[in-house]
């Protein structure tokens, strides 16, 4: 459940993102959009307003006419209150975002996660491997674009 | 009496060694059933009446299986291995005597017993030192990289616990005045048993010689070269079939001849009170029965110790015998020359 | 192969943390080290995963585990099954509690739809939840002795006895669904299979065994020195760190850190109990360890808390599912929830309007708590020896079917 943000930290990110993040009214409730430059930033802000606890990363595709679009969400969640925060950002054909690892050490594999599954690369990731699939896999499954029956070796 | 030495060794050793042999396969099914009871589990129930025959058939399984070398193993050294605790085992049995009776001249002589040698207990811990050796070329020839650990942690074992050893059995070397476990029994036997006549020394004495043994024969808590839940299985790792069924048979029988010599050195050996006066063949019937009784004790003890205890760490395993074990062996060895020399025991 | 030489102690660089990418060449050209596979294939690894390890002697210099062994694909499965036909298949991924992967995912899109669950149905669940807690850290005591004293070892026989408990635990939860492990007895809106005759009775008799052996237990670990020197002060976990990583569940309380989903963002009947939360501030092996056998403690309450206060009323607040496509998630919708299970907070992210005219979800991202405390190994491994590998993946518990996924 999207809970509501308190007072200050709403506040710090309504100076910083005022169109995101309006000073009054709820949020969207599937995760507030933020611009895909502006992801670190807000990881390392909430993180600051006690978002200690990284719960995790999900990448999504969206195959639309005009290309590909992809979304990533990630869940903070503040350890003293117990209530979880995410956020979403959208990226292009060629999706790119900043690592969190410098600030969260557990970013590193979920981001590789959803490198393997989704193929979102995470710029400044100290390690960007796959994680599930084998080495030489190709291709990224959880696209949409990716049939469940596609032949891959060696069981091609 | 002088015999051949071949013969002496045919009609000494044989039955010994087959009995022993026997005993261990008795063993490991008594282990098994002892296991299984405190696991709440039923254990070996098929082949035999409870399962008694069931080792025989474990040997026969293992005779049958495969025989793997893997590719990058010394061959030669993979090979020979295996026999050579068997053999060390077996040459430690020799100087455990078994049995005993008081003889015409009113001392305690030994029956079941293949060398009264001299030198007995030097011979055993010199023995026993070389056990690491096979267990090295084992791990060494194995070429693989847990069994290289294990073979490391066995050499650093064996070698270190040794000294306890060594000073554990010093006591009943200084007590007594003789090297040979024989005469050892037969001081027992007039001057009551090595535990007992040298009060707390004595049982300190035996409990270090019982936890060296314990390291020596690879028993948990001290089992860091088999370690199977981090090193897979140790030395043995590469082996199958027979060659692996004879590192766990000696496993039991290292055992059973640790708790043999501890009994040996401080429980009396085959002493027992009431006997004098008792024909000869039924003093040695008798005391070959204690013997067994007073062995399989400290055997089962090593087993349930093994079943309810975990595994130290190697630095830990280290630790302990450095720290504590070896500075309290030359405190038990002092405690014991000073008594001596003021004539208390 | 050299012996563990002191130079190489001396000139390894200490940080604050350690850096689990750390070069090698960087590191200390000189040592001679030795590279080692644990697994896949080795009685430690609770499943089928590897840790390649550089050792100098026995120490641990770097540690990379790898997953994905067990890899079915179950995300991109998620795409193509209906909402109905989920639940059997999360029963797959923590195969130690497949109860609570049911309520994960159940949970997530009941939260997702609004819809409400009978009072009966929250009770059941969440005694389900806390029985299948105490099964699943029965097993975990169990494996977690067996790492540490052995197969062929006092942790074996801690094992059995385990083992004889949960066995217990099974019956209950054949006796209330049907089957011993894949229940399928959670669905959207409330329970499958309704409270049988008899079953509140057999719960309290499970429950008395349990309590009355947990000091057996407590006597057989708390009370063996070997076990407390093996674990005390090993793969310390910091509380920032475990923040970072995102630890759950014992292992993030373990490290400090008062953080319970079930009292902190309740679900189930959650709300109208007190839990009672164990927390333990040293994050070694050995805080990890009394945290779960506190946490068993805590459960047996709950269990007799509740099972006597079942109410009455429906157990599903939806009709009887007849057809896979009878529920159907919102398009555009998208969502996170998460509760606690006995390894920490199962997450579910799901976005809403996906096949088969919406009755799948578009993308369903499982959070498992076991994967991020498997990425804690290269971490809590450096500095240890080859015997603290096992003792601290072990007391991390994850269960590879559902890091893998």
């Amino acid at each position: 459940m999207m809970s509501p943000l308190p007072a200050p930290v709403r506040a710090a990110l309504a100076a910083r993102w005022p169109e995101v993040f309006p000073a009054e009214g709820d949020l969207d409730p599937n995760g507030p959009l933020v611009p895909a430059d502006s992801h670190y930033d807000l990881a390392a802000l909430l993180k600051e307003h006690g978002y200690l606890l990284y719960v995790t990363v999900v990448a999504t595709h969206f195959p639309t006419p005009e290309g590909d679009t992809f979304e990533v969400a990630t869940v903070l969640r503040n350890p003293s209150t117990g209530k979880a925060f995410w956020w979403r950002c959208k990226l292009g054909a060629d999706p790119v975002i900043a690592t969190l690892f410098p600030l969260f050490a557990g970013a590193d594999w979920q981001e590789r996660e959803q490198f393997d599954l989704v193929g979102v690369r995470f710029a400044g990731h100290p390690d960007l491997r796959r994680l599930m699939l084998p080495e030489d896999w190709e291709g990224h499954p959880l696209r949409k674009s990716y049939a469940i029956d596609t032949p891959h070796a060696p069981w091609r | 009496m002088t015999l051949n030495p071949w013969l002496h060794g045919l009609v000494y050793g044989l039955p010994v060694l087959l009995g022993v042999m026997g005993v261990g396969a008795l063993a490991s099914w008594w282990e098994r059933k002892f296991s299984a009871r405190m696991q709440n589990r039923i254990g070996v129930d098929v082949f035999g009446p409870f399962g008694v025959l069931q080792p025989f058939a474990d040997a026969l399984k293992m005779l049958q299986k495969e025989d793997l070398v893997p590719r990058g193993a010394d061959k030669t050294m993979f090979f020979i291995a295996p026999a050579f605790p068997v053999v060390l085992c077996v040459v430690l049995l020799g100087v455990v005597p078994f049995a005993g009776y008081w003889d015409d001249t009113g001392t305690w002589a030994p029956a079941i017993l293949i060398s009264n040698l001299d030198i007995g207990i030097l011979w055993v811990l010199s023995v026993s030192g070389l056990m690491v050796f096979p267990l090295w070329m084992a791990g060494w020839a194995s070429n693989n990289k847990y069994a290289l650990l294990a073979a490391m942690r066995t050499v650093a074992q064996g070698v270190s616990y040794e000294i306890p050893m060594v000073l554990a059995a010093l006591v009943p070397v200084i007590v007594a005045g003789d090297l040979s476990i024989a005469r050892m029994v037969a001081w027992q036997a007039t001057h009551g048993w090595m535990v007992f006549s040298l009060p707390v020394v004595g049982f300190l004495a035996f409990v270090l010689f019982y936890l060296a043994s314990l390291a020596e024969a690879n028993r948990i808590p001290f089992d860091i070269p088999e370690a199977e839940s981090e090193l897979v299985a140790g030395v043995i790792v590469e082996y199958t079939g027979i060659k692996s069924g004879l590192f766990i048979l000696t496993e039991y029988l290292h055992t059973f001849i640790a708790s043999a010599l501890a009994t040996a050195m401080f429980f009396g050996g085959g002493h027992m009170p009431f006997l004098a006066g008792l024909p000869a063949i039924a003093q040695i019937v008798l005391s070959a029965t204690a013997m067994l009784v007073k062995t399989s004790m400290l055997f089962v003890s090593i087993y349930w110790i093994r079943w309810s205890w975990y595994r130290f760490r190697s630095d830990q395993l280290m630790e302990l015998c450095w720290y504590y074990l070896v500075p309290g062996g030359l405190v038990l060895v002092a405690c014991t020359a000073v008594s001596v020399s003021l004539g208390w025991v | 192969m050299t012996l563990p030489h002191r130079e190489a102690d001396v000139t390894l660089p200490k940080p604050a943390r350690k850096d689990p990418h750390v070069d090698l060449e960087k590191l200390d050209a000189a040592a001679d080290l030795m590279a080692i596979n644990m697994g896949p294939q080795h009685p430690s690894t609770h499943g089928v995963m590897r840790i390649k390890l550089w050792l100098d002697g026995e120490m641990i210099v770097k540690a990379v585990p790898y997953c994905g062994y067990l890899h079915r694909g179950v995300e991109k499965l998620c795409e193509r099954l209906t909402v109905v036909q989920l639940t059997p298949i999360v029963d797959k991924h923590d195969y130690v509690s497949p109860m609570t992967n049911e309520q994960a995912l159940n949970i997530a899109f009941e939260r997702m739809l609004g819809l409400e669950v009978p009072r009966r149905a929250r009770y059941m669940r969440t005694i389900i939840a806390e029985i299948q807690r105490i099964a699943s850290h029965l097993l975990w005591l169990g494996t977690f002795t067996l790492d540490i004293g052995g197969t062929i070892g006092g942790g074996a026989s801690l094992m059995m006895y385990t083992f004889r408990e949960r066995e217990a635990i099974l019956d209950v939860f054949e006796m209330l669904t049907g089957a011993r492990f894949h229940y399928n007895t959670h669905t959207v809106g409330g329970q499958r299979h309704d409270v049988p005759v008899g079953w509140p009775a057999a719960v309290k008799k499970m429950i008395d065994a349990v309590d009355a052996h947990m000091p057996e237990y407590e006597q057989q670990c708390y009370g063996n020195d070997v076990l407390v020197l093996r674990t005390k002060g090993v793969g310390v976990i910091d509380r920032e760190l475990a923040l970072e990583l995102g630890l759950s569940g014992p292992n993030l309380r373990a490290s400090g850190v008062d953080l319970d989903l079930r009292r902190d963002e309740p679900f189930s009947a959650y709300d109208e109990i007190k839990v009672n939360v164990a927390v333990a501030t040293d994050g070694d092996v050995y805080a990890r360890f009394d945290v779960r056998m506190r946490e068993m403690h805590e459960s047996i309450r709950i269990v007799r808390e509740l099972i006597d206060s079942i109410p009455e009323g429906p157990i599903c607040s939806q009709k009887p599912v007849k057809v896979p496509f009878a529920v159907k998630l919102p398009a555009g919708r998208q969502f996170y929830t998460a509760i606690e299970t006995p390894r920490g907070e199962l997450g579910t992210y799901v976005i809403g309007g996906g096949a088969e005219k919406g009755a799948a979800p578009y993308r369903l991202k499982f959070r498992p708590p076991s994967l991020h405390a498997m990425s804690a190994l290269p971490y809590a491994l450096v500095g240890h020896t080859v015997p603290d590998v096992v003792a601290i993946l072990g007391s991390l518990d994850p269960i590879l079917g559902e890091v893998d996924r």
